[in-house]
């Protein structure tokens, strides 16, 4: 066995217990996960797509993924990631097989905490997360607010 | 003493109050009732910290907004939102009730109520049950608040996320160390300012209770 399936074997068992007991709710107490590495980084950047393209150029850097293709819609607040050759499709499939929907991604859990921590946004939500273990991408919606008044900025997302 | 199942049957979460404050005695009954709460091996790890102040309150109000508005904005831009709600075939109150929901208003009334306790639990080695026990006493103070006629409500939404968590430790300056205190939740607490029907519509038991095995709905014979 190769040493990322053991990885990715692990992870989806303590993703597994941890939906057990927070079912979706789970999701939002992962936020952190991930952020260490990244928080040592030293991202530079005056605006979001300056911040998110310097973090994706660190975690393409570790081989974690092949690539992440980014954009900003809705109302500004819909930050839209598609990540290929993500190491971590292993877990996501073990989990679905297992009645799970993936719900955790060290990835966009990066990015949202920089977005907070070096552009001073005021929350930020991982809202939809769709792997494709055919293709190898798994597609991202990421709620974020620059601004409490961000909150309530609706739009139908399914036209972005 | 009325009926504990009346109690019961009657509770309503209330989020709507007036500006009344909530007597001592009162407040201390609720925390009483708290304290006798069912609790693994004894071991009592819940913690109350009673919030009066306004400025505090406005914090944790605040918070709480932003949290459940961020998550229901998005799940309203994602179709989900529109789905829940589709019973209520009035557009105009629908949308009205949208609104008040990833807005987040439904979850910012700590402004409004009188009392806000927040409930948290020690983690200290040896503690296994923490939510359930705080969970129980929250049970606990909501019977209590409405037998004496008061509303309250359960909120998690201020701490539903981790960085959510911290920040409503730091408001409270509860240690933020994720091994030393978990906050489940708080809980308001003031006089009703709104009439909520009640009962409220209920599963029937039928719906909820199975005999001997999982999934057996016949109720078997005995005696």
């Amino acid at each position: 066995m190769d040493r990322n399936a053991l990885l990715n074997q692990m992870l989806y068992r303590m993703e597994e217990v941890f939906w057990h007991e927070l079912s979706d709710c789970a999701s939002w107490k992962t936020e952190y996960v991930g952020i260490d590495f990244i928080q040592a980084q030293g991202i530079e950047g005056t605006n979001e797509n300056e911040v998110i393209k310097s973090c994706i150029d660190r975690i393409k850097a570790t081989g974690l993924v092949q690539d992440i293709e980014h954009s900003i819609g809705g109302n500004d607040i819909l930050l839209k990631l598609k990540v290929r050759g993500c190491q971590l499709m292993l877990k996501e499939t073990m989990l679905r097989k297992s009645g799970i929907k993936p719900y955790s991604c060290p990835v966009a859990n990066m990015i949202r905490d920089q977005l907070i921590e070096r552009l001073g946004y005021e929350t930020t939500y991982l809202a939809d997360m769709a792997p494709d273990e055919k293709t190898g991408c798994c597609a991202l919606k990421v709620a974020i607010y620059a601004t409490p008044e961000k909150i309530g900025a609706v739009s139908d997302w399914s036209k972005e | 003493m009325q009926d504990i199942l009346e109690v019961m049957t009657s509770r309503k979460s209330i989020r709507r109050y007036k500006p009344d404050p909530v007597p001592d005695e009162m407040l201390d009954k609720i925390l009483e009732a708290a304290r006798w709460a069912p609790t693994g091996e004894n071991y009592q790890p819940w913690r109350f910290i009673v919030v009066r102040d306004q400025a505090t309150r406005d914090k944790i109000g605040d918070l709480a907004r932003v949290g459940s508005g961020s998550r229901m904005t998005a799940w309203y831009c994602l179709g989900h939102m529109q789905e829940r709600f589709a019973g209520i075939q009035d557009k105009e109150k629908r949308d009205k009730v949208l609104r008040f929901m990833y807005s987040g208003e439904v979850s910012e009334f700590a402004r409004q109520s009188p009392v806000v306790i927040a409930v948290i639990g020690t983690l200290m080695e040896g503690s296994v049950d923490v939510p359930y026990d705080l969970s129980a006493a929250i049970e606990n103070m909501l019977l209590m608040a409405h037998a004496q006629g008061l509303g309250g409500c359960w909120v998690h939404g201020p701490v539903a996320t981790t960085r959510d968590a911290k920040k409503f430790k730091e408001i409270l300056g509860i240690p933020t160390g994720m091994g030393e205190y978990k906050v489940i939740a708080y809980v308001s607490i003031g006089w009703a300012a709104e009439a909520r029907k009640y009962p409220r519509p209920k599963k029937n038991l039928e719906e909820l209770v199975y005999w001997e095995q999982f999934g057996q709905t016949e109720r078997p014979r005995h005696g």
